[in-house]
Formats: C-alpha cells, structure tokens, sequence
C-alpha cells in the first residue's frame, strides 16, 4: 500500500499502478475497415471485420493457423486478385478510396501499400538492381537520384552499411536476414504509406529476428504498418495494438499491453495463455 | 476472468499448481504463527510464543522458494495475460505472507516481556483485535486457494473494523499511561502489538487486492479510506 494521499484516501492495488496509466494513444486511421467479409469460393473466411490500422502506428495480427489475419492482409493490397474466386465485399477505405471497390488501379495500390512475405524473396538479381526494380515501374528518376533512393532505402532498412560496397553483387548471396531486409529495403524504396509484413522472421534466426523488430520500431515514424505474427512475445514487443482473431471473426482489438496482461474477451485469455490455437 | 481450461502444456500447469501450493502451505504456516502469537498474549503462554518465533525460518525459506520459482517461471514459460497476473502476484503475496510471519513473530517475542507484568486492566480489546485479524487472513488464505474474488473484497472491506478497534486502544493505551507512569514499560509492548496486528491487517488487505487483479485483470473498483489515524491523535491529560 503506497499511494496515500492527503485526505488520507488509498488507491485500491493493481501493481505498480499499470492500470492507472491511459492506455497507448491511438492515431487516426490510415486504413479503416468496416464490414469486410472475404470469400474463398462458397468458403467465408472473414466475417464483418471492423478495424483501424492507426497512421504510423504497428498493428500486430495474431490467432491459430487458419483464422484469416493472413487472408486480412492479402485484401489490403489485393493479393486475392490473382486468384479467380476469391472476392470481399465491404469498405477497406484509405485517403478516401474503397481498396476493394474493383475500380481501384491495382498498380497504384501496390505501390501505396507494400507487402514483405514470411520467406525472403529477392529477385535473382544485383542487391542495386533490386531496389530499383519497384522503383522503376513508378517513377522516372535521374540516376543520381535512383542512387540516393537506394542509399535512403537501404539505410532505413538497416542494411546499407552492410551492403554498401558490394551494391553490384548478387542479392542471392546474402544471408536470410540480410536478404529479409532487402525485401523490407525494396518496399519502402516505392514510399509506400502502408507496409503489411507477413510473418517477416519466421524463417529468421533471432538476432535476424531482433533487427528486424528493431526496423520495424523505426519505421513506424514514416509507414503504417501491420504484422502478422505467430510469435505472442515478437507481436508484444513490436505492436502498439493487436487484434485477435478466430475463425474468420475479430474477437478483440486493443493496445499490446492490454491484450497480453488483462484481455477482455476469454478466447484471447485462452489463446494469449496457451490454452487453445 | 477464471482459468478454466488446461494449458496446452501440462507441465505449466503443474507449476501454477506448484505456485498456488506453496502460497497456501506458507499461508498456513502463518495463520498459525499469528494463532500462537495471540495465544501468547492472552494465556501468558511462553511455550507458543517460542514456536510462534521458530516457525519463522520456514516462512523465510518459503519466500525464497517462491521468488526463485517465479524468476524461473517468468523465464522459462514466459507467460501472458491471467498467467502472468497471477505468477507476479504470487510474488507480491509471498513478501505479504513474509512480513505479516515477522509481525506475528515480533508479538510472541513482546508476549514474552509482557508476561512478567501484572496488567491491572483487561486485554478484551487487544483479544477482540486478534481475533478479527486471524479471521482475515484465514479468509484471505482460502481466497487465495479458491480464486475467491468476493471473499477477497469482503476481507478488503473488513480491514476498516481492525482499524477502529486499534484506533481505539491507542487512546485507551496512552490513558492508562498517564494514569500510572508503572503502566508505560507494558502499554508501550501492548501498543507495539496492536500496531503488528494493525498492520497484519493491511497485509491481508494487499493480498486480497492481489488476488483480486490477479483473478479479474482490474483494481477493486473503489476507494478505501485510510484507517488508521492514530498519527493525528491528541490524547491529553485531565486537568
């Protein structure tokens, strides 16, 4: 018992008072979703989802194997285009445009909401080249300035002094992790607003993981980003909000560190306690 | 919100078995110190006051047990959400535990002095107090054991009583004082013993907030006022 006040009142415990402070501060939306159901064939894989990814903030996406997060952030650059019989329905609005509305210029799209896939996926080319791949379906850039583009994204993602004396040799030769930054250097090098990473180091060893994480910290002051994630403590040290989800529904949505000391809802005490998933 | 189903793994369960296990043998260990340090006072028992202090290296070593326990738990499982709550508040409770078997231990040894007194007034009030205090952490105990919420806050609530009944024989304490300056060397270990189970009291009522965040996620929802308010009390003599 240690908070006394002068009217001789006593605050009732907790400890150390974490549930006196104000829960993390939210920003306003970058991307809202409200209502989004998603379709794989007659399959429903996501029900009426609702939720805002905070502008520059992480939003971390947990919950067994199967229960759509992975699905969520293919609709938000549209992967699910590539595959007939795939379809949402629903508003993903960002800056004003419904991302699913079938109008939408999917080139555009994917230049302003990047994605980074759990196996590192560069192209068999020269690290240079592949930064300036992406680039260069966007924009025309003098060659000094597609040079410090490269500089600028290699550097954000942690890579360039690693990289930067051997720019012309193969991408192929870089470590996982290296490799893993590369594709991270390669999607902000097109300035994208959102980045979606999905499942980044889980193919990484954990000092790979740990820089990975600690990029993920500093690029949340340019980029909104969403992580999927089936690491709890990587989504609790990474994410300023996490969403719970479960066979295609959205149980719970609020900041990391109410979701990982008091839930609300008893499917995510249960899945964030290793009870079920 | 209560832990219903098992882990999917059986071993961490075990050790949050473990955990609540060594909380209540300690428990029980210091119910019965307490139990014996108030026997010692009322029956000028030496005998119970010495096994009251004896028992006190047991609690001690349960402390340890429990903290490296935790440390390694907190390591190895790392645990989240109702877990977590509860291996922190284990730790939390076992230093209570800890601290309310000192308190219990120092009234055997003052029961002790105490004894070589002839005391011309009654221990009615000091009897009354013990007993509410030993009620409270039997009760806390049996919270502990069974996730109890209600019964934590109901102990929470009736700390106020404990504080009354001390406010109480403070000033009847400090009368007898100036009565008879012969009275000053016993009422000082009276006013000693009463302030130990005083604050045995409040050690009840930090576990049963313990329990209470561990089991619901949230602080009891209310204010407590602060009961003892023997620091502003002005007792003078007749003139």
């Amino acid at each position: 018992m240690s908070a006394t006040t002068m009217s001789g009142q006593e605050k009732s415990g907790g400890f150390g008072g974490m549930q006196t402070k104000p829960a993390t501060a939210m920003n306003a939306a970058r991307i809202a979703i409200d209502n989004l159901d998603f379709y794989y064939g007659d399959h429903k894989a996501l029900k009426e989802i609702k939720l805002d990814l905070p502008d520059r903030q992480v939003t971390g996406m947990i919950g067994p194997s199967g229960c759509g997060k992975s699905t969520l952030l293919r609709v938000l650059n549209r992967m699910y285009d590539l595959y007939p019989g795939q379809r949402a329905t629903g508003q993903v609005m960002m800056d004003g445009d419904n991302i699913i509305d079938p109008k939408m210029d999917l080139n555009a799209l994917r230049a302003r909401v990047g994605m980074v896939f759990q196996k590192p996926t560069p192209f068999p080319m020269t690290i240079y080249e592949n930064i300036t791949f992406g680039v260069k379906l966007h924009e025309r850039l003098s060659k000094s300035a597609m040079e410090e583009r490269v500089e600028w994204s290699l550097t954000r993602a942690a890579l360039w002094g690693e990289v930067k004396d051997r720019l012309q040799a193969s991408a192929m030769g870089l470590s996982g992790g290296q490799q893993q930054r590369l594709c991270i250097a390669r999607t902000i090098a097109v300035r994208p607003e959102v980045i979606l990473l999905d499942e980044p180091t889980s193919a990484l060893d954990p000092i790979s993981t740990l820089k990975v994480e600690e990029l993920i910290d500093e690029l949340k002051n340019d980029f909104t980003i969403a992580i999927v994630t089936h690491n709890m403590q990587q989504a609790a040290r990474c994410a300023d909000q996490v969403a719970f989800f479960y066979l295609g529904e959205m149980v719970e949505c609020a900041p990391a560190a109410q979701i990982f000391t008091s839930p609300k809802q008893k499917r995510t005490q249960e899945y964030v306690t290793g009870r079920f998933g | 919100m209560s832990e219903s189903t098992e882990h999917l793994v059986k071993s961490f369960d075990n050790d949050l078995k473990r955990l609540r296990d060594m909380l209540t043998e300690m428990g029980g260990i210091v119910e019965s110190q307490v139990a014996m340090a108030a026997e010692a006072i009322m029956n000028r028992d030496s005998g119970a006051a010495t096994r009251a202090v004896e028992e006190d290296p047991k609690v001690d070593a349960l402390e340890r047990e429990v903290e490296q326990f935790v440390i390694r738990m907190l390591a190895l499982r790392q645990p989240m959400a109702g877990d977590l709550r509860r291996i922190v508040g284990a730790l939390k409770i076992t230093s209570d535990l800890e601290r309310i078997g000192d308190y219990a231990a120092n009234v055997a040894k003052r029961s002790i002095v105490l004894a070589q007194f002839n005391l011309p007034y009654s221990l009615a009030g000091l009897a009354h107090m013990a007993h509410m205090v030993q009620d409270q952490l039997k009760s806390i105990i049996d919270a502990l054991g069974s996730s109890d919420t209600e019964k934590a806050v109901e102990v929470w609530r009736s700390d106020r009583v404990v504080d009354d009944i001390y406010n109480a024989l403070f000033r009847e304490l400090i009368t007898y004082m100036m009565e008879d300056p012969r009275n000053i060397t016993p009422c000082t270990h009276l006013l000693f013993i009463a302030k130990n189970l005083e604050r045995i009291g409040d050690h009840a009522t930090n576990i049963a907030e313990t329990v209470y965040y561990s089991v619901e996620g949230e602080v009891i929802p209310d204010v407590r006022p602060k009961g003892d308010t023997s620091a502003y009390a002005v007792v003078r003599p007749k003139e």
